[in-house]
């Protein structure tokens, strides 16, 4: 069982690897493209939300820029997940190999650049004195809940887009609305009480609040949010575990 | 595909094996398959009991579409039987799409160790036949090139390197496998014939029925999903004959 476990690590790195260096390969800035993103967005959303905030955020451009940099790799990894399968039909057709490492590598190589945005991140806000030494342990269940969260769902859709290709344009359609129904833009404090319970629907709210809460000091998610976000978050990995392994055994009869 | 541990046994055995594939005549949508509610289905292999011994060079032949694919396909895992029980012992590597899963913007190496983890490699296996599969490919002079930069007889000399080189216990052919020029063709033929005499097991689908009687001894004729005939090289005769036809 060790030997089958190596095997699977060993294949998912050279997987990751596979994913990392053919996806910056012939551009020239490369890496740089990594903060440009996040960067321009930041700037953009910050120039035209501050007209329509009532009560304006503090350090809004920073707290502004962990929340993209988590939503860039949350919808980064399912966009390009939920058509993994499909798209890799050439090695599903060609050996019996773990189907899981393919959708799971293109979170891996995501997440490398993610973490590497989030270190480069870190040099300036330390000097908001913002962070203390608890910030780590709201920054570290953040990207737990974060990865955990994003595993879950794109085996779920991984699995799924198989036999559905809608579900290709309907993950599309919903990560456009999916970006306003987390607190990234504006402040959880704005949402009306009568609407809350949609938020606790919505996994992304604590990972979100709780990477804003360690980086800039914004208000932490409350435990009725944290402990309705985790349950979310663990019954869709359940699903998206469960299914993903029983469909996985014949994704060759529709690729 | 449960690994057995006693020796001695079937390198293969198929108990009660049916396939059954769902007609897609469409790119399948939700709403396709709301308003037509069940599938078209259609049974590819039924009731198949097979078993392969160790050492054993099996030619499966018969008309298209008689669920030959099907049969290997089960057997190396790539896909699952709908019911019945498939035993494999020992690795299997088909030899058959051999530039799947190359990478284009990777180099000859990187490949080399992506492919050879896909066939079930572990890394240090792979360090220590990498020379031996590249001196095999003969792509020395290109190996820390891009794979798009490679010829497509380069890029089919590189799949059956690795995959000759992961060591299987079953192998398994399609059709007469020409792989690159008149020279690197003898030297595979050379190659398989080295897995004829470490007596590995052998599973050959072909139509060029020359090539099966050349290599294997026991024939299975296989025709609309189950096994119509399971014998000796006299099946062949009997075959072009049209019997089964």
């Amino acid at each position: 069982m060790t030997s089958g476990m190596q095997h699977f690590f060993e294949l998912l790195f050279a997987m990751t690897e596979k994913e990392l260096r053919a996806r910056y390969k012939h551009t020239v800035f490369g890496f740089f493209w990594l903060v440009a993103n996040p960067l321009l967005q930041m700037l953009i959303i910050g120039f035209v939300f501050t007209f329509f905030m009532k009560e304006p955020i503090l350090y809004y451009n920073y707290y502004l820029f962990v929340g993209l940099l988590a939503w860039n790799f949350f919808s980064l990894s399912l966009a390009k997940a939920t058509s993994s399968i499909v798209f890799e039909r050439s090695l599903i057709k060609k050996a019996a190999f773990p189907r899981e490492v393919i959708p799971i590598s293109i979170l891996l190589s995501n997440a490398v650049h993610f973490l590497a945005a989030l270190v480069l991140y870190t040099v300036p806000v330390a000097f908001l004195g913002t962070l203390t030494p608890e910030s780590i342990l709201y920054i570290l269940s953040g990207l737990l809940l974060l990865f955990a969260f994003t595993i879950g769902i794109s085996l779920l859709t991984a699995a799924l887009n198989v036999r559905f290709r809608d579900i290709n344009f309907f993950v599309q359609a919903l990560l456009i609305i999916w970006f306003y129904a987390t607190p990234i833009v504006y402040s959880f404090s704005m949402i009306p009480y009568k609407f809350i319970w949609l938020w606790r629907l919505n996994p992304l709210t604590s990972v979100v609040q709780l990477l804003q809460h360690g980086f800039v000091g914004a208000p932490p998610p409350g435990p009725a949010m944290l402990g309705s976000n985790i349950v979310a978050t663990i019954t869709i990995c359940a699903v998206g575990v469960l299914l993903f392994k029983n469909e996985s055994k014949n994704f060759d009869d529709w690729v | 595909m449960k690994p057995s541990t006693t020796k001695n046994q079937a390198a293969i055995k198929l108990v009660g094996v049916s396939k059954k594939y769902e007609i897609h005549h469409e790119k399948p949508t939700l709403v396709e398959k709301f308003v037509k509610g069940r599938n078209e289905t259609f049974w590819a292999l039924r009731d198949i009991n097979l078993t392969i011994k160790k050492g054993e060079r099996v030619g499966i032949i018969g008309p298209n579409g008689s669920g030959k694919t099907t049969l290997l396909k089960i057997i190396a895992g790539i896909t699952t039987p709908t019911s019945g029980v498939v035993e494999t012992n020992g690795k299997i590597v088909s030899l058959i799409d051999l530039e799947a899963g190359f990478h284009p913007d990777l180099t000859g190496e990187q490949n080399i160790f992506l492919n050879g983890m896909l066939l079930g490699m572990k890394k240090g296996e792979i360090e220590d036949k990498l020379d031996a599969i590249i001196r095999f490919a003969d792509i020395k002079q290109f190996i820390d090139t891009p794979l798009y930069t490679y010829s497509s007889g380069m890029k089919l000399r590189l799949g059956f390197s690795i995959a000759v080189h992961s060591d299987p216990e079953i192998l398994m052919l399609d059709e007469g496998l020409s792989v690159g020029d008149a020279d690197f063709q003898k030297k595979s033929w050379e190659k398989i014939q080295e897995f004829f005499r470490k007596k590995k097991t052998v599973l050959i689908a072909s139509h060029i029925l020359e090539y099966i009687q050349k290599t294997c001894r026991r024939i299975i004729i296989v025709g609309k999903g189950t096994i119509a005939e399971d014998g000796n090289q006299k099946l062949i005769g009997r075959y072009q004959r049209g019997d089964y036809v």
